[in-house]
């Protein structure tokens, strides 16, 4: 194969809509790193200042500006061994050590917590917790729900070949499409607001409401933005449906721009997911061939098509300004809201950013009815949640609970509880952004008044598990520690915050601040609350739920912390 | 005539008090006409409002969490309060939060116009308390020797306000944002010297920041010269653009130019000329009086008198024996609108030629 010259790759994409990312992607699977040159032909292309390109590029961390030496295999980069939360735990700084002479970096969660340790090489995953063991393997399928406990987004996802058009059509697959082009947008939107499907990514805004907002904005062409960057540390639940499901969002987004009046769409897919972006491409280009999109879809008056961008290792590119910023190749700071993304999205048009969770969903409702999936929650709530569970726990995976579930009930009923002779010390939520239960506050059930009582959230659904065995004070730090990497450098409260707050918890005569308790307490109160109360985005303001939550539930160790 | 507006004035409620705006008027551009003192650091006024410093913030009814009063628009009916016991607490903590990621953050006022702005909120928040200690941010270029612009990061908060008035308002895009989080730098494309970039040497990056981070070399070579600065307004004596500068004096000395952010030719822009040129006036090698060169072919002082006869002998034999084309007048882009017309009327009434011309056209 040909090696394709630099004016081959930049002509391929200067006129593709979003061509900033996948062009860097273009240099740097051709390099295995990006060089000045590189940089310097996509500035001219593109027509981006050098300066602001230069930085933009070192925002995103999986894109190496570092020749990968003579080691590494010709235009691959160096490997990226995970080292979230979980894995961390279970192997994943001695694969860093094995691999070290390859020249393998750290990366944060890469989203195979229930089947750790995921390693990055070029556009494989390898799995497996010693470097021995390590191997290319697909993403674990989620287990079904004990009891026939019903589902939605996972309904058919068990069905072998649902992943290709004919198995998916096999499965009712684009039903849900055509029932709703049989209809008028405004009536698909009025089943959405019945149904009360609400963002699944963990703001839980009303989905009908979103949608016939951007109906309703002036400004044309909209667009459908499927947020799929999933980078919150413990959340692997896209993965699946994208894997294993990938029809079901694209049907979802094609029912998304049908009601809102998009003609174009954009997958935002994090970086960590390489074979799920062959799937993805996969699954557009059958859905194209098939006319599910494209024009005139089904014969209707109604043109969409679907571009999949890659992230480049950014964890607030999933809050929905960045990701815009991103797509649209701005430095990918978050927006200041209002305007939101309905009026003022994708270069400044009207916009749907929808989570995968969310868009899955919706082919289900249009097919079963609002009703039907309003009663599959609990308790007065509405619809299912996608849980993805892992660490210190038996059967660890994605689950679709019933919103409204009791925690524990899911903890040791449906996953098992903890292995023999142990104990459950404490879980996160919402990934890392709801900080740590533990106690009488794991009584809680899975809906967002409940678990928001206890001054938590649930987020985009990420629960990790942490045994009796666990330092949570390291665990802590290493959260903190995330949050402070991947703060934006935009706002000052998140900027210093989460380095001083991350000061404040290392150990092993790393720390800094206060060693008298009442004083530790004092300034690790007062960032948390300026933090809450002033940052710019939710990465700020979730931040300090995690010194919030350890100082709640563990004032012992936070006592013998601050003494050592 | 002055037209009056025919919208409706619109209406909100600012601390108690009922207050008009023009629609489209952020919170903050409202408070700050009715005199309320909300304090900033990312804010320039000629920049697009960026709501990163977060001190700006304002408690708004029916809102959540406080707003950035700069980045949000005024609206009717809103009901706004600028100082709250807990709004002071977070400005407080944010300045404390501030304060310790630097090095020093007390600095020669001759390092910059806005220098002064984080140390005058410290004292005005009372946050020189040294809580949050921690590591610093921030690393100085001490290898960029460029002779106009230190780059003394170890004091730069990240407002990106020098990133934004190049780009914004001189449209260089020489310098960027490198990294992200506590790990950001301003930097120039491949973290180069500002030499080897865009960088035009304008200095507008230099008197916007608020900490000194950036500085004007040139005057900060007059921190040791003895005596209070005095600030006296004149128009930039370069070329016909007219720039309002404020001159800084110490005694009989000047010390530094810094723009006039009010002037309205410029608004706060300069060039390199009129932002770093001024150490001509006390340069021992200026010249102060007349010389003519003597018989010998050396220079010698002379009056006034000796050298206009000397340099009118020169120009009447210059046309006595090549005619009145072989003149050409340049007139100083220097010279005050009065003294070129005299200087046109002189070429072109003194020698008969239309070859004149003022070097701002050059």
């Amino acid at each position: 194969m040909t090696v394709p010259t630099d004016k081959e790759l930049s002509e391929h994409w200067r006129n593709e809509p979003a061509p900033l990312l996948p062009l860097l992607h273009a240099f740097h699977d051709r390099d295995g790193y990006l060089s000045d040159e590189a940089i310097d032909h996509v500035s001219q292309a593109l027509k981006i200042p050098i300066a602001e390109l230069y930085g933009t590029v070192t925002f995103y961390h999986h894109l190496s500006r570092r020749e990968p030496g003579s080691h590494a295999p010709q235009g691959v980069a160096a490997p990226r061994v995970c080292m979230g939360p979980i894995c961390s735990l279970r192997g994943g700084p001695a694969i860093l050590e094995a691999l070290k002479s390859e020249g393998a970096t750290a990366m944060p969660c890469a989203g195979r917590c229930d089947e750790p340790v995921p390693v990055l090489r070029g556009a494989e995953v390898f799995v497996g917790m010693t470097p021995e063991s390590s191997q290319a393997r697909s993403s674990p399928m989620p287990p079904p729900n004990p009891d026939g406990v019903e589902e939605c987004v996972f309904a058919a996802i068990r069905e072998p070949g649902r992943a290709g058009i004919d198995g998916y059509r096999k499965t009712c697959g684009y039903e849900g499409l055509e029932r709703a082009v049989a209809v008028s947008p405004d009536d698909v939107t009025e089943i959405i607001s019945e149904s009360q499907l609400a963002g699944r990514g963990g703001a839980g805004f009303p989905t009908g409401r979103k949608w016939k907002a951007v109906a309703e904005a002036s400004g044309e062409p909209k667009t459908v933005v499927c947020n799929a960057d999933e980078g919150e540390p413990g959340c692997f639940k896209d993965r699946a449906i994208l894997d294993y499901d990938p029809h079901g969002l694209i049907e979802g987004m094609a029912i998304a721009a049908y009601a809102s009046g998009a003609t174009r769409g954009f997958i935002y897919l994090r970086y960590e997911y390489p074979e799920t972006m062959n799937i993805l491409e996969r699954a557009i280009g059958e859905a194209e061939a098939a006319g599910y999109l494209g024009e005139s879809i089904l014969g209707k008056d109604f043109d969409f098509r679907i571009y999949l961008r890659r992230g480049a290792g950014a964890y607030i590119c999933g809050e929905e300004g960045s990701l815009l910023n991103s797509l649209e190749g701005k430095h990918p700071f978050p927006r200041n809201r209002p305007p939101y993304p309905v009026t003022h999205g994708y270069e400044n048009l009207p916009t749907v950013v929808n989570n995968v969770e969310t868009l899955a969903s919706v082919p289900h409702i249009l097919r079963r009815g609002a009703e039907w999936y309003r009663g599959l929650g609990q308790n007065g709530h509405a619809g299912t949640k996608l849980i993805s569970l892992s660490g210190d726990i038996r059967r660890p995976g994605n689950y679709e609970v019933p919103i409204g579930l009791p925690l524990q009930t899911l903890l040791h009923d449906w996953a098992g509880g903890p292995s023999d002779g142990r104990s459950i010390r404490a879980v996160t939520m919402a990934g890392l952004s709801g900080g740590f239960l533990a106690g009488d506050d794991l009584d809680v059930t899975l809906d967002e008044p409940s678990i928001r009582s206890v001054g938590s959230m649930l987020g985009a659904g990420g629960i990790m598990v942490f045994d009796d065995s666990r330092d949570m004070i390291a665990v802590a730090h290493a959260a903190m520690e995330f949050f402070a990497e991947e703060s934006c450098g935009k706002c000052f409260p998140c900027r210093i915050g989460t380095q001083r707050l991350t000061e404040r918890l290392a150990g092993g005569g790393q720390g800094q601040g206060p060693t008298d308790l009442t004083e530790w307490i004092d300034e690790v109160t007062d960032i948390g609350q300026t933090m809450k109360a002033t940052s710019a985005c939710g990465l700020g303001m979730a931040a300090p739920l995690i010194t919030e939550s350890l100082m709640r539930c563990f004032p012992r160790l936070v006592a013998e912390h601050v003494k050592s | 005539m002055i037209m009056k507006s025919s919208t409706a004035v619109a209406k909100m409620t600012l601390d108690g008090e009922e207050v008009g705006f023009t629609p489209g008027e952020t919170v903050y551009e409202v408070a700050e006409r009715h005199r309320r003192e909300i304090p900033t650091l990312c804010y320039d006024p000629r920049l697009e409002p960026f709501g990163g410093c977060r001190l700006c913030v304002v408690e708004l009814e029916g809102a959540r969490a406080p707003v950035a009063s700069c980045t949000t628009k005024a609206e009717p009916g809103m009901v706004i309060r600028t100082r709250t016991d807990a709004i002071d607490a977070h400005r407080r903590t944010l300045l404390e939060l501030v304060a310790s990621e630097n090095r020093e953050n007390d600095v020669d006022p001759l390092r910059g116009y806005a220098s002064q702005e984080l140390a005058t909120l410290l004292d005005r928040y009372d946050a020189r308390t040294g809580r949050f200690a921690g590591s610093h941010s921030g690393r100085t270029r001490d290898d960029d020797d460029n002779p106009f612009i230190l780059r003394d990061y170890d004091l730069c908060i990240s407002c990106y306000r020098c990133v934004r008035v190049c780009a914004e308002q001189q449209g260089d895009y020489a310098i960027s944002i490198k990294n992200r989080g506590f790990a950001t730098e301003i930097t120039t494309e491949f973290s180069g010297l500002l030499r080897g970039s865009a960088c035009v040497f304008c200095g507008q990056c230099v008197q916007t920041c608020p900490t000194g981070a950036l500085a004007d070399r040139k005057a900060l070579a007059n921190a040791e010269v003895p005596g209070k600065i005095e600030k006296t307004r004149t128009i930039c004596p370069y070329c016909g653009v007219g720039c309002s500068v404020d001159v800084m004096t110490k005694g009989e000395r000047v010390v530094g130019v810094q723009p006039a952010m009010d002037g309205p030719a410029n608004e706060g822009a300069l060039c390199v000329k009129g932002q770093f040129a001024f150490d001509f006036v006390h340069h021992h090698e200026r010249l102060v009086k007349p010389w003519v060169r003597g018989e010998d072919g050396r220079l010698r002082e002379a009056s006034w008198d000796e050298a206009l006869d000397r340099a009118a002998q020169g120009f009447l034999k210059a046309v006595a024996e090549h005619g009145r084309y072989s003149v050409y007048g340049i007139a100083s882009g220097r010279a005050p609108h009065e003294a070129a017309y005299t200087m046109q009327k002189f070429i072109r009434m003194g020698f008969g030629t239309n070859q004149i011309d003022n070097c701002s056209r050059a």
